[in-house]
């Protein structure tokens, strides 16, 4: 199963991530972070994650910490 | 299978103190997966300057020195020659923004080119002076409005932007010299594999190598982290173009 790990208390909502997912994984959390914004939060519920990593690329604060993908 | 963690030569417990949505986050940290790839961080030395690159020693967990503004690449030559003179050779190279390397630093940045240092610089192109609020800065593109140039930078008043690319590649002593950008997942890929050039050409001892990389201020440009990407792809990209401008192995 591919999956990500996220850090919510790096995460300064660009919200880069969300449009980056191909799948639509990533979505604005109910939390607020360390901007005042709500940050984010990834659901697959239904195993839908590629582990392509492109969330992970984009992030400028590293907050997607690591990337697992399925062999 | 792991595909993704954070590279080993960023300080693990740090946090990186750029805006929501800069792009520097990006940039050092395709800095510190080179620095992995190569294995250099036992023998990497990185000069920061002043501007928004300044807290680099916060962040890259390899052996930092601050240099004065705009002198980066001065005092990278220093320790590179120094260092070859004890027989102790190291990686140097240094992270600077567009104020620093192509304004205030224009004749130490273009002198290290043309006496062929065997260094890196990687400047941050982002249009503006971004840490001390968005002045107009060298790189400002015609008509583009920032704190000090309220109706947009004029010819008249202002003069023309530095293509500091092209400048560069036009140095003698340069090994390779390229502009890259990060606002997409292809060019962030592509701007890695430019830097680890960059860095290679270092290594094998050709002379000056120099990566200009095209960068979003979502604050000073005032524009959403999205919108930013999207001005550099459409705009930004049109008066500073992609590519590689000077390649000693292939010219």
């Amino acid at each position: 199963m591919s999956y990500i790990k996220l850090n919510k208390n790096k995460c300064k909502s660009c919200y880069l991530c969300i449009d980056a997912c191909p799948k639509n994984l990533i979505k604005k959390s109910n939390e607020i972070g360390q901007t005042g914004e709500y940050t984010v939060e990834f659901k697959d519920d239904e195993n839908l994650c590629l582990g392509c990593g492109v969330c992970a690329v984009v992030c400028p604060e590293i907050a997607i910490t690591e990337v697992y993908k399925d062999e | 299978m792991q595909v993704f963690n954070i590279p080993r030569a960023i300080k693990q417990n740090s946090n990186f103190t750029f805006c929501p949505g800069c792009d520097h986050g990006v940039a050092i940290r395709l800095v510190a997966q080179i620095i992995d790839e190569l294995k250099l961080q036992e023998k990497t030395i990185a000069v920061a300057s002043s501007g928004c690159s300044v807290l680099l020693y916060d962040f890259l967990d390899v052996d930092c020195i601050e240099s004065p503004h705009g002198r980066a690449c001065a005092v990278a030559t220093g320790i590179k020659r120094a260092h070859r003179a004890l027989n102790n050779d190291r990686f140097v190279f240094t992270y600077q923004g567009d104020g620093d390397f192509a304004s205030i630093g224009l004749a130490e940045s273009m002198h290290s080119a043309l006496r062929g240092e065997n260094i890196t610089a990687i400047c941050i192109n982002n249009t503006n002076y971004g840490m001390t609020g968005g002045q107009l800065g060298p790189t400002t593109t015609m008509g583009q409005i920032t704190t000090t140039s309220p109706d947009g930078r004029n010819a008249h008043y202002h003069g023309f932007p530095i293509k500091t690319a092209e400048q560069i590649a036009l140095c003698e002593g340069t090994s390779f010299s390229a502009r890259a950008a990060l606002y997409d997942v292809k060019n962030i890929l592509s701007t890695k594999n430019i830097i680890k050039k960059a860095f290679q050409y270092q290594i094998e001892g050709l002379g000056f190598s120099f990566v200009e990389i095209l960068s979003s201020c979502p604050t000073n440009w005032k524009l959403s982290p999205k919108d930013s990407h999207l001005k550099i792809q459409n705009e930004l990209t049109k008066v500073y173009p992609l590519g590689i401008f000077k390649d000693v192995k292939n010219d």
